[in-house]
């Protein structure tokens, strides 16, 4: 099928139930992922949605399947640019695998549009969170660039 | 696209000095910590002969120096030695450039090669990069490499 595809895929020391928790709950993600929050239930089928610090949503879309601490896929529509948007929903997925003393967790977002807007974006901004969650999972300590929201946008 | 090519782009921040990054990619006693206890032999002048050897010394890959401007970017003619089948597909460009970004460094690595759908990107390079590149970041903010992909 004609579509676009961004695969990332990073190795964590750490355990499997804290990667994940850390891809979702707000306590983590606001600390690596650009002070953003993430509100869903978190059931198959449920709303699930991307808020910025200041209140604004900036992706949406719904729960597709949720097997923890082993895989999580979204639907996810860009809000804040129109021509993105306009794509519709495109579907990120994490993998979690335990390797010895670390996880490998590898990242797939991909949109079922040719040279798609949205995954051109996202390739950009998934090395930056990746990088940003391991530090804090590996470290502690966060990077202060990304647990910021970036000015003006 | 102007030619048929595969190519395998990978970016990561880490949070060390450039001058760091740049010593822990191109020093062997660094590379044996992060890169599955290999290491690499030249004299890093553009056109000498590069080299990645296992432990043991035997010859993983080979190739050539095609750029060395320090801290900022690398290119490495490169060739795997190791399984015919990616030696039968020739020489890779790998090239790796850092950027300093406050208390970051962004690296990237952008490994190519002039041949469609070619398996050493799709089954050697982009399953090893990930690692290698993992335990590097884990290396310089940690002190210690990813034990798995030590030696």
């Amino acid at each position: 099928m004609a579509g676009t595809q961004f695969i990332y895929v990073t190795y964590i020391r750490s355990t499997m139930e804290k990667v994940f928790d850390a891809l979702m709950k707000p306590e983590f993600t606001r600390r690596y992922w650009s002070g953003t929050t993430q509100v869903s239930d978190w059931t198959k089928g449920a709303a699930w949605a991307i808020f910025t610090p200041d209140g604004r949503k900036f992706d949406d879309g719904e729960v597709l399947e949720i097997d923890p601490p082993k895989k999580l896929s979204v639907t996810w529509r860009h809000l804040n640019a129109p021509q993105m948007t306009a794509e519709g929903f495109s579907r990120l997925t994490y993998v979690l695998e335990p390797q010895g003393s670390v996880v490998k967790l590898t990242l797939t977002h991909e949109i079922d549009v040719e040279n798609s807007k949205l995954i051109g974006a996202v390739s950009t901004g998934w090395p930056a969170v990746m990088a940003g969650l391991k530090t804090l999972l590996e470290t502690g300590e966060p990077i202060a660039e990304f647990s910021r929201w970036p000015e003006g946008m | 696209m102007a030619m048929a090519s595969s190519s395998f782009v990978y970016v990561t921040y880490i949070r060390a000095p450039q001058r760091k990054v740049w010593d822990a990619l191109t020093k062997p006693e660094f590379q044996k910590q992060y890169w599955f206890g290999m290491h690499q032999q030249t004299d890093w002048k553009p056109g000498s002969p590069w080299k990645l050897l296992f432990e043991d010394g035997r010859v993983a890959d080979m190739g050539e120096v095609l750029e060395f401007d320090a801290p900022n970017r690398l290119a490495i003619k490169w060739r795997n030695e190791i399984r015919p089948d990616f030696k039968e597909e020739g020489f890779t460009r790998c090239v790796m450039s850092l950027e300093n970004d406050g208390e970051l460094t962004r690296l990237t690595i952008d490994h190519s090669i002039d041949r469609e759908g070619a398996k050493i990107i799709t089954e050697g390079i982009s399953n090893g990069w990930p690692k290698i590149l993992s335990s590097l970041k884990s290396m310089l903010e940690t002190g210690s490499a990813l034990a798995r992909f030590k030696a």
